[in-house]
C-alpha cells in the first residue's frame, strides 16, 4: 500500500471551484466545499499562497517562498536586484501568521528632472560642508567633488551631454524591509487581520500597520472585508531637504520630513456562478505631509528658445486624495484559470487612470504550467505637471516634471513559467517587459525643445526566479 | 416533472459507539449514518433526512428507474428535453470533468457495459464487438445548450460515478444545515464527515482488502471532507494471464491496462474524491505518480 500525501495541483484546484460552484448552486451550503475552507483536517493540503494562486489555503502548513527579482531599465538607467523571503505559518484552527523579509539593492541612474538640451547641462548638487565625507560621488566616475569658489563648501557636479536626458547617477541604495501579518478567525464566518511593515533606506523611513475584518455572508457565496491601513513615512535626504522651487545649489539645509497616510478599502467577494469568482474593491486614502522627491529639479527655459535659464527644486502639494474602484474576475474553464481585471483611479492632483489586465493560467502537464499576461495602464497628467517652466512667468506653487506625474501609457506583456519539482516545491519563473510612452513632442514645446525628447518613461525588463516549498 | 417522490423511511436505527447508526439501503448499496449524540429522536431524524435525501436522488438520476430524470433522457429520442436546475448543475459538472479530464470522466460511457460484463470470467468481448459501440460513447457528440440536452439516438448517459457521491455531499450538508451532531454518512463506501468527532477526535474508517479473505488494508482517521474507493475486487475479467479490471477507458472502450485494484482518495467533498479516484484508476499503472503530481491525499493498492 502505497501513501501519499498533498499538495494539489491544478486539475485538483480547478475541481475544488468547480464543486463549490456546483454546491453554491444547489443553494446549500458552500462553506465545506469552497476551495478556502476546505482541504483541512484529513492533513496538509494545497497550496495557495504561491505568488501567483490565491484561493486555497495551507491549514497546518508552513509555507516558504524564496524569490529573486532582478530589473532593469533601458538606457542604462535604474537596476535593481531583490532577493524576497516569505514564510507563513498556517495553525490548524484558520490562524495565518506570515512574515516577508526584502533587501533591496539599487544601482544606476534617474532622471533628474531637467528637460534635455542641445548642449551639454552641467548640474551642482548639494553637498556636505568640506571636511565631511560624501558618498554620493562615488558612483560610475559621472560626477566630480568640486570646491564652489568663494567658499569652503563641497558640491558634486556633474553633466548630461547635448540632447541627453539629464539623469543623476548618483543613485545608489539599499532597503530593507520587514513585514508582518496575522489573522484570526474569531467566529465561523469572521476574519480579523492586523498588520505591520517597516522599511528602511539611508534617507527613507516607513512605518505601517493595518486592521482589517473580513465576514462571510449567505454560506461563504459572498465575503464582504473592510480593512484601514496606516503609513508614517520620514524623508531625510542626504544633504537636507531643499526649499522647493529654488534654484539648484549647494547648501540645503531644511530639517528631515514626514507624511502619514491613512487609506480604507471596501470590498465585496461574489461566487457569481460555477466557474466565476468576482471582486469589487472601492479604496479611499489620503496622504498628507511631504510629497515633493528632494532630488528632482525641473528646468526653467527661455520662453523664446527654449534654452535652460536655471534649475529649481520640484514642489508637489501636501494634500493628495486618492479613489479607486477595483473589478477582478477570477474564471475557471477546462485546464485553464483565467484573470481578469480593471481599476479607475482618481486623485485629487488630477490625475486619472485606467488599468485593465488579463492573466491565462494553462496547465501543461500536472506538473507544469504557463501564464501569459498583459496589462495595460493609462493616466492623464497631474494639474502642477510641466516639463518645463518658462522664464518670467510666475511662478506656480506646485510644479514637477516627473514622468511618473505626466500623461502616458503603459503596457506590461509577461510570461510565468511554473514547474513543480516535488510534491510540495514549485519552481517559478517570470519574466516582464513594461513600456512607457508619451508625448514626446508635445505641441507647446518651445524654440529647440521642440526637437528634444521630452518624455523621460521608462522601459524596464525583470525577471523573477523563485521556489516556493511547503512542509508540515 | 417533478421528481420529487415521497418515500417511506426504511431504515433502522441502532446504538453505536458515541451515539447511533441508521442503516438503510439506495443507490444499490448499504448506507449508514453515523452519529454522535445521545438523542435517539434526534438521530432518527437526521437519519431518515439523510435516507429521504439518498432516495431522492437515486429516483431522480438512476438510470434502472424508468422514470427518472436519466431515463427520460436517455429516452429521448434524438431530442432536445429541457432540465431542472439541479440536473443542470449536475451535468455542467460533468462536462467541466470530462474537458479537466481530457475525456476520461465521461458520462456516456456506460453503453460499454452491455458487451464488458465483469464477472470474474475470461468473457472478453472482441473487438468488433467494442468497436461497434464506439460511436455511441462520447460526450463531445452530445448537444449540450443548458438548460436542454440533445442526446444522440442510441446513446446514453449515465450518471452513477457522480450521483452517489453528490448524494453524500448533499446528505451532509442537509444534516449540518439543522444540527451540530458529528456525523458520518456513507453511501456505499463514499463517504464524508461532518467535522471532527464530539470530542474532537478523528473518525476511523478502514479500507477493504482487495484480497478475498475480507481483512483490511488499513484504516484511515479524518476529522474533515471525504473518502471514496474506485476498483473493486470482485469486478474483473480474466484471460491469458491478463486481468481487465472493470474501470473501462471511454476514449478506447478497453479497460485501462494495469489499473490498480483500488484506489482511496481523500477530497473535501465525496464529489471530488470520486472524480479523483476514477481518473486516477484511469491512469493505469501511472495512478500513482498521477495522485502525487495532484497532490491529493490517497491510498492505492495494485
Amino acid at each position: 500500500m502505497q501513501l501519499i500525501s498533498p499538495t494539489p495541483a491544478a486539475l485538483t484546484r480547478t475541481l475544488g471551484l468547480l464543486t463549490a460552484s456546483l454546491f453554491a448552486a444547489t443553494g446549500l451550503h458552500a462553506q465545506d466545499v469552497s476551495p478556502a475552507a476546505s482541504h483541512s483536517a484529513y492533513g496538509p493540503s494545497p497550496d495557495a499562497r504561491t505568488p501567483t494562486s490565491d484561493t486555497s489555503s495551507d491549514l497546518g502548513l508552513t509555507r516558504v517562498d524564496t524569490a529573486i527579482l532582478f530589473y532593469q531599465e533601458a538606457g542604462g538607467r535604474v537596476k535593481a536586484t531583490e532577493p524576497v523571503t516569505s514564510i507563513t505559518f498556517n495553525g490548524s484552527d484558520g490562524e495565518i501568521l506570515s512574515v516577508k523579509l526584502t533587501a533591496d539593492s539599487l544601482t544606476g541612474a534617474t532622471p533628474n528632472g531637467a528637460a534635455p538640451w542641445k548642449a551639454t547641462q552641467t548640474f551642482i548638487s548639494p553637498s556636505k560642508s568640506k571636511g565631511v565625507q560624501t558618498t554620493t560621488t562615488s558612483a560610475s566616475g559621472h560626477s566630480q567633488t568640486v570646491t564652489l569658489p568663494g567658499t569652503d563648501i563641497v558640491a558634486s557636479q556633474y553633466t548630461a551631454d547635448p540632447h541627453a536626458l539629464p539623469l543623476d547617477y548618483g543613485f545608489r541604495d539599499t532597503r530593507y524591509a520587514v513585514d508582518l501579518g496575522y489573522t484570526t478567525p474569531i467566529d465561523a464566518v469572521t476574519r480579523l487581520s492586523f498588520g505591520g511593515g517597516l522599511s528602511t533606506e539611508r534617507d527613507f523611513k516607513s512605518l505601517s500597520g493595518s486592521f482589517g475584518l473580513a465576514r462571510d455572508l449567505f454560506d461563504k457565496n459572498t465575503t464582504v472585508s473592510a480593512a484601514v491601513n496606516l503609513e508614517y513615512d520620514t524623508s531625510n535626504p542626504y544633504f537636507g531637504t531643499p526649499q522647493p522651487l529654488t534654484e539648484m545649489s549647494a547648501l540645503e539645509k531644511g530639517p528631515n520630513q514626514s507624511k502619514t497616510v491613512v487609506n480604507a478599502v471596501l470590498g465585496v467577494t461574489q461566487v457569481m456562478n460555477r466557474n466565476w469568482l468576482a471582486q469589487v474593491n472601492y479604496s479611499v486614502g489620503s496622504a498628507n505631509g511631504y510629497q515633493t522627491d528632494p532630488y528632482r529639479l525641473i528646468s526653467v527655459v527661455d520662453g523664446t528658445t527654449g534654452a535652460p535659464v536655471r534649475y529649481l527644486y520640484e514642489s508637489r502639494p501636501k494634500s493628495r486624495i486618492r479613489q479607486s474602484l477595483y473589478m477582478g474576475n477570477k474564471i475557471a474553464l477546462g485546464p485553464t484559470v483565467t484573470d481578469i481585471s480593471g481599476r479607475l483611479y482618481h486623485d485629487s492632483w488630477g490625475i486619472n487612470s485606467v488599468t485593465a489586465e488579463i492573466a491565462e493560467r494553462v496547465a501543461i502537464t500536472s506538473a507544469l504550467y504557463v501564464e501569459p499576461h498583459l496589462r495595460y495602464y493609462s493616466q492623464s497628467k497631474a494639474n502642477f505637471f510641466h516639463d518645463y517652466l518658462i522664464d518670467g512667468q510666475t511662478l506656480p506653487d506646485y510644479a514637477s516634471s516627473d514622468s511618473r506625474l505626466g500623461k502616458f501609457t503603459a503596457t506590461t506583456v509577461g510570461l510565468k513559467v511554473g514547474l513543480k519539482v516535488t510534491t510540495n516545491g514549485e519552481l517559478y519563473v517570470r519574466a516582464d517587459s513594461y513600456n512607457q510612452t508619451g508625448a514626446a513632442h508635445p505641441a507647446t514645446a518651445i524654440g529647440d525643445l521642440k526637437t528634444e525628447n521630452l518624455f523621460s518613461g521608462i522601459k524596464a525588463t525583470s525577471v523573477i526566479v523563485g521556489y516556493t516549498f511547503a512542509f508540515q | 416533472m417533478s421528481y420529487t417522490a415521497t418515500l417511506q423511511p426504511q431504515g433502522l436505527l441502532a446504538a453505536a459507539e458515541n451515539g447511533f447508526v441508521y442503516q438503510f439501503g439506495a443507490m444499490g448499496s448499504p448506507c449508514e449514518i453515523r452519529m454522535e449524540t445521545h438523542d435517539a429522536s434526534l438521530a432518527l431524524s437526521l437519519g431518515e433526512i439523510a435516507e429521504a435525501e439518498a432516495l431522492r436522488i437515486e429516483h431522480k438520476y438512476s438510470r434502472y428507474l424508468k422514470d427518472s430524470c436519466v431515463s427520460h433522457i436517455n429516452q429521448s429520442g434524438g431530442k432536445a428535453v429541457a432540465l431542472d436546475a439541479e440536473t443542470v448543475g449536475l451535468i455542467a459538472y460533468a462536462d467541466q470533468c470530462y474537458t479537466l479530464s481530457a475525456g476520461q470522466f465521461d458520462i456516456t460511457s456506460g453503453v460499454l457495459r452491455r458487451v464488458w460484463r465483469f464477472d470474474g470470467s475470461a468473457n472478453i468481448p472482441s473487438p468488433e464487438e467494442v468497436d461497434g459501440l464506439r460511436d455511441r460513447v462520447g460526450w463531445s457528440k452530445v448537444g449540450w445548450h443548458p438548460p436542454e440536452i440533445s442526446l444522440p439516438l442510441d446513446m446514453e448517459i449515465d450518471l452513477g460515478g457522480l450521483a452517489k457521491e453528490y448524494a453524500v455531499d448533499l446528505a451532509v450538508q442537509r444534516l449540518q444545515a439543522i444540527s451540530d451532531t458529528p456525523v458520518l454518512v456513507n453511501f456505499g463506501g463514499d463517504l464524508r464527515v461532518s467535522g471532527p468527532r464530539a470530542k474532537g477526535g478523528r473518525w476511523r474508517v478502514a479500507i477493504e482488502s482487495v484480497e478475498d479473505d475480507s481483512g483490511t488494508e488499513g484504516v484511515i482517521e479524518l476529522s474533515d471532507g471525504a473518502i471514496t474507493t474506485s476498483g473493486d475486487a470482485r469486478r474483473y475479467l480474466f484471460k491469458d494471464g491478463v486481468r481487465y479490471g472493470h474501470i473501462l477507458d471511454p476514449r478506447t472502450g478497453w479497460p485501462v491496462r494495469d489499473a490498480p485494484r483500488s484506489v482511496t482518495v481523500a477530497a473535501p467533498t465525496c464529489v471530488e474524491a470520486g472524480i479523483l479516484s476514477t481518473l486516477a484508476m484511469l491512469h493505469g499503472r501511472d495512478a500513482w505518480s498521477f495522485l502525487k503530481s495532484e497532490g491529493v491525499k490517497a491510498w492505492v493498492l495494485f
